[in-house]
């Protein structure tokens, strides 16, 4: 077992103490709460395809489809089963990552390019956004169904006077955490290295006994695992499910944008991404809701064009530069 | 019990839709062979041009003319998207020009989706509405008859997109294969050092072919237009459609993408006949994930 660098976890707990007393401020504000718990989920989407696309070059963009399985998953599971939520969405995610895992294995074995991949799983997120809009019996359809009764909190919440909304937030805030420590786990043991050395050529690396298709898999399950498990509580901030939440188009684009924006390959991009990016969101929200698509269209053109860097890399050099001194944050890549 | 009769209107309509697929796809697959970036913003150039047409039309334009406006704004802004945002991507190799291509037209359609929608309003300062919104579905007006051959009723917007269709590509394959920029264009297909070194400039090529190819996008679209509804979000749906055509018509063959799309019109349309929409719809899909794992090499 690696210990996990210094500087990333004093960070990563910065991040978290600031996200803890973030609802203090709106307290009772049930608006604001529901604006932070979009900004972890979707940081938590950002951390996944970090994972998956920042790391191990794997373009998965059936994002949304594989959080539509994680949500819908829940809830069908737990109207067949009449278990919990709380188990259903773990075999849900479970499920989803099994598609990613089949994905990956698949392109990893016959050395799909990323944009053989990208292609193909855009074509699968059409695939699974038609089976939600058409399968009206299970999914209902593209009027879709109330998602807030599958989480039961009253219990949890009366034992430690919580609202169920600040339950739900501290829950995620919690899960956020978690997955960005695997993170930072996985890119600091031996699995950064393997990633590394993928990434910057897949012969050399296999010829070098790095087993390119295993790490690859297990990035694959991984990522769509998280967006897997993270899709019930996306569905349940909205509290109304609809097939129209997980396209490509409500889903993917953003979270691409997201990760751009806050840095790939950086621990804390992911949360400085969706921050923006929900920030984006509420100030066009208050005046100029419709040109919303519009604006994200040029970000994600200009991101690419011209700042493919990502604000939390940026920051790191300008702070480095000032100081005289490397910051060694965010050394990697 | 289908008649013979319906089989055979079902047939034309899947025909129509396979030609209107085949040109978009026709822009996809040069665009690509020539450059490789994948103009992920086809659909939405098409549907530009109906927009562009029917606004015109609202304001007093004849027909005719509201489209030539429609095809040319389109070609206009296509040749800006090329200038602007495309040189970024040609000036990068291999993969990473092929990812910055997909994520500055991916881009440039949720731009262009964004922004037709809301159109441009000045009211708010006192101006005047420069630019319609188009919230709502558009077709542009002209009364076709059904045209009766034997005992089949068949549509007269479907005979005119084909006619057109078969028109346009006859146009596409005498330039490639008669005209000088034809052969330079495929000269650089096949083989870029050896096109720069007898004297063609690639990227001139390829801004010649882009403009062709969204100006073509949007003629298709305009006739598809006279028989059928097209929205905003008809753009990224088309897209995919053209994708998959030129996918499975094997990325840089221009006669591939032409069969592909005949077939998957016929497929799709027969599919929407016999078991609905949706299930066409995941058919359609299904058939490109199958084909992208059965030939890979296709697109790479």
């Amino acid at each position: 077992m690696t210990a996990l660098p210094r500087d990333e976890l004093r960070n990563l707990g910065i991040a978290a103490a600031i996200l803890l007393v973030a609802p203090l401020p709106v307290m009772g504000s049930s608006y604001y709460l529901g604006v932070l718990i979009h900004v972890v989920v979707f940081a938590m989407f950002a951390v996944a395809l970090n994972i998956v696309f920042g790391e191990t070059d794997q373009l998965f963009l059936f994002m949304g489809g594989l959080a539509g399985i994680g949500a819908y998953g829940t809830a069908l599971f737990t109207n067949w089963f009449g278990l919990s939520a709380w188990l259903t969405m773990i075999a849900a995610a479970l499920f989803a990552g099994l598609v990613g895992l089949v994905v990956s294995w698949i392109s990893a074995r016959r050395n799909f390019t990323v944009v053989l991949i990208s292609i193909l799983t855009l074509n699968l997120q059409l695939v699974i956004t038609e089976i939600m809009v058409g399968a009206r019996d299970l999914t209902g359809g593209s009027t879709g169904f109330t998602y807030e009764e599958y989480f039961s909190l009253e219990a949890i919440g009366g034992v430690l006077g919580l609202g169920p909304e600040l339950l739900i937030y501290y829950i995620s805030l919690i899960l956020l955490m978690v997955i960005l420590l695997v993170y930072v786990w996985l890119v600091n043991a031996r699995f950064g290295v393997a990633f590394d050395a993928i990434r910057e050529d897949e012969l050399a690396a296999a010829s070098i006994g790095i087993d390119v298709v295993r790490y690859k898999v297990i990035a694959g399950f991984l990522a769509a695992f998280v967006f897997g498990l993270v899709g019930p509580f996306y569905a349940r901030e909205a509290s109304y499910i609809l097939p129209s939440a997980f396209t490509f188009l409500t889903v993917d684009v953003l979270v691409l944008i997201v990760l751009i924006v806050g840095g790939l390959r950086t621990t804390l991009g992911p949360i400085v991404g969706a921050v923006i990016v929900v920030a984006i969101e509420e100030i066009l929200g208050a005046t100029l809701t419709n040109w919303r698509t519009a604006i994200f269209g040029i970000l994600l053109i200009a991101l690419f064009l011209y700042f493919r860097r990502g604000v939390v890399r940026f920051a790191a050099d300008r702070l480095s530069t000032l100081d005289g001194v490397g910051s060694g944050g965010e050394s990697r890549g | 019990m289908v008649t013979a009769s319906t089989m055979v209107a079902i047939a034309v309509d899947g025909i129509a839709f396979g030609v209107f697929l085949a040109l978009l796809g026709v822009g996809i697959t040069l665009v690509f062979g020539l450059g490789e970036v994948l103009n992920l913003a086809i659909g939405t150039f098409a549907v530009m041009a109906v927009l562009v047409a029917s606004w015109m039309i609202s304001s007093g334009l004849g027909l005719v003319v509201a489209s030539v406006i429609g095809v040319v704004v389109v070609a206009a802004i296509g040749l800006a998207a090329d200038r602007t945002l495309l040189s970024p991507a040609y000036r990068l190799q291999g993969e990473q020009r092929i990812l910055l291509g997909i994520f500055t037209t991916l881009g440039l359609t949720v731009f262009l989706d964004g922004f037709l929608i809301n159109g441009i309003n000045l009211a708010f300062l006192g101006g005047p509405r420069l630019i319609p919104a188009f919230p709502a579905s558009y077709q542009l007006p002209l009364d076709l008859p059904t045209v009766s051959v034997g005992a089949a009723v068949l549509r007269g917007s479907s005979l005119i997109v084909i006619a057109v269709g078969a028109v346009l590509l006859a146009i596409m394959f005498l330039f490639l294969q008669r005209t000088f920029l034809g052969k330079a264009t495929r000269t650089v297909f096949q083989d870029e050092v050896g096109a720069q070194l007898v004297g063609v400039e690639p990227r001139r090529i390829r801004t010649l072919i882009f403009v062709l190819s969204v100006t073509v996008a949007a003629v298709a679209a305009i006739v598809w237009a006279l028989g059928h509804q097209v929205s905003v979000s008809s753009g990224f749906q088309f897209t995919t459609f053209a994708l998959i055509v030129s996918i499975v018509g094997g990325v840089r063959s221009l006669t591939g993408a032409i069969a592909a799309g005949l077939l998957l019109g016929l497929v799709n349309q027969f599919a929407n006949f016999f078991v609905g929409s949706y299930v066409a719809s995941v058919i359609l899909f299904g058939a490109a994930i199958v084909f992208l794992l059965a030939k890979p090499e296709a697109i790479s």
